[in-house]
């Protein structure tokens, strides 16, 4: 067989128009899902119940249910439940965000608990509230410790942007489909778009590999 | 709201949600079983002292823990069969890309363990006169697995939710068949949640046991690695 990617790069366009696609959702789920993991986050080292229960609640619910059973819910389920029309970009980004959230929740909560007590009695001791001793004193230290993970979790956010392919969002997979099925090059379409992936992909694994040695040189 | 729920049409057609968990299950197992024998096998080939063993297996763990597992199962199902000239079956596509795509992480799970055991297990084996692969197979990989075994785990319960993907490509596992019924019957809401909830009832009693496990192994003083 004759390998012709020549019918793929004649299609660029329709390419370029999907790596924008996965770099936007990509970039709000980082977003959303990192800063709702954070409140998340929060909420399981709080004390309180009413704060605790919940947060464990939707960490134990979001971690336990598959991500693409969360993107068809939210595109098919919640419209009828919701008085608003969801689009595809809506349903696979509030699926991979709260899934991302519930993720990144348990990891600064482990990077928040890795603190010593000193740490909060030595902001106490100087007049600090709870809030800003978590400000200023124990989150600047912890995100140092978790920033590996945290990195591990776009990685995966950024695989995961894939799925909204399923509800039709356009996307790298979602044209590498299109494409595929417009000129009969299933094999170079699919290749193409693994490429990408794998080129995109691998200088941030490679980070999370230096972050990793450094981290562990540190402490 | 005013909505009503029904759960009727999905009670009703409850005996294709249970084939569908069905397949659901086979697919996991397959994948896991192949994908931990696979898995053992890269990590010793990327332990070898040989530059041309280590390198490809770093390469093929590297290409499967990188790019998005639905992009692996599309290139599996619509590019490989015309490459090798093969029939391909969704089940197919889906039990080979799973096991090669999770024996690519349970490999860096291995050799994670195999190198945190201490070079005197090594060096105390050859000096009783094992071999290499002796002292692997009696000396280091008996305790490494017992370190293992959390790590091992929680790849399980990550197996069993990214098996969903196959939907995608038409194999009736559990999203597949919720799918299909949410169309015949116009109740998306109820058989979504429905599905939604078998899936968090068997992956949560999973993680259950993986929690019990770790905590049997931590009360024997063991550490473990992720």
């Amino acid at each position: 067989m004759k390998w012709d990617f020549a019918s793929v790069f004649s299609n660029s366009d329709a390419l370029l128009a999907g790596l924008i696609g996965t770099v936007r959702i990509f970039a709000i789920c980082l977003v959303l899902g990192m800063s709702l993991g954070l409140v998340v986050g929060l909420g399981r080292y709080a004390r309180a119940r009413w704060l605790n229960w919940p947060s464990t609640a939707f960490v134990e619910f979001f971690r336990n249910t598959p991500v693409l059973v969360q993107i068809l819910w939210f595109y098919f389920a919640l419209p009828i439940l919701a008085p608003f029309e969801i689009s595809p970009l809506a349903a696979a980004a509030l699926g991979i965000s709260l899934n991302s959230a519930a993720f990144s929740a348990e990891i600064y909560r482990g990077g928040i608990q890795s603190i010593e007590r000193g740490q909060w009695d030595g902001a106490r001791a100087i007049g600090m509230g709870y809030g800003q001793a978590m400000r200023r004193i124990i989150l600047p230290q912890a995100i140092k410790r978790m920033l590996p993970a945290l990195t591990n979790r776009a990685i995966e956010i950024f695989k995961m942007s894939t799925l909204a392919s399923a509800v039709a969002y356009v996307e790298l997979l979602q044209q590498g489909k299109l494409i595929a099925s417009l000129n009969y090059n299933p094999i170079e379409a699919y290749t193409t778009v693994a490429v990408i992936f794998f080129l995109l992909l691998w200088p941030m694994v490679q980070l999370t590999y230096v972050m990793e040695r450094r981290l562990r040189r540190d402490e | 709201m005013s909505y009503r729920w029904d759960f009727g049409p999905v009670v009703a057609n409850a005996p294709l949600l249970l084939q569908g968990l069905e397949n659901t299950l086979k697919v996991t197992a397959v994948a896991l079983a192949c994908g931990l024998a696979l898995g053992l096998g890269f990590a010793l080939l990327r332990l070898s002292p040989r530059r041309w063993l280590s390198w490809p297996a770093g390469f093929v763990i590297e290409v499967f823990r990188t790019t998005p597992p639905l992009v692996q199962l599309f290139w599996f199902f619509f590019a490989l069969p015309l490459i090798a000239g093969i029939e391909m079956t969704p089940f197919l596509a889906a039990a080979v890309t799973f096991s090669i795509q999770s024996s690519a992480f349970f490999a860096e799970v291995f050799r994670g363990g195999i190198v945190s055991i201490e070079r005197g297990q090594w060096e105390a084996a050859y000096a009783i006169g094992m071999s290499r692969r002796q002292t692997l197979n009696r000396i280091v990989l008996p305790q490494a697995v017992k370190r293992m075994i959390p790590a091992f785990l929680e790849r399980a319960s990550e197996l069993m939710k990214t098996t969903t993907l196959v939907a995608t490509i038409a194999y009736a596992d559990l999203l597949f068949e919720a799918n299909d019924i949410a169309q015949k019957t116009f109740r998306p809401l109820e058989t979504f949640t429905v599905a939604a909830l078998i899936y968090f009832v068997v992956i949560t009693a999973f993680s259950l046991i993986a929690r019990a496990m770790e905590r049997r192994l931590a009360v024997s003083g063991e550490s473990t690695v992720h």
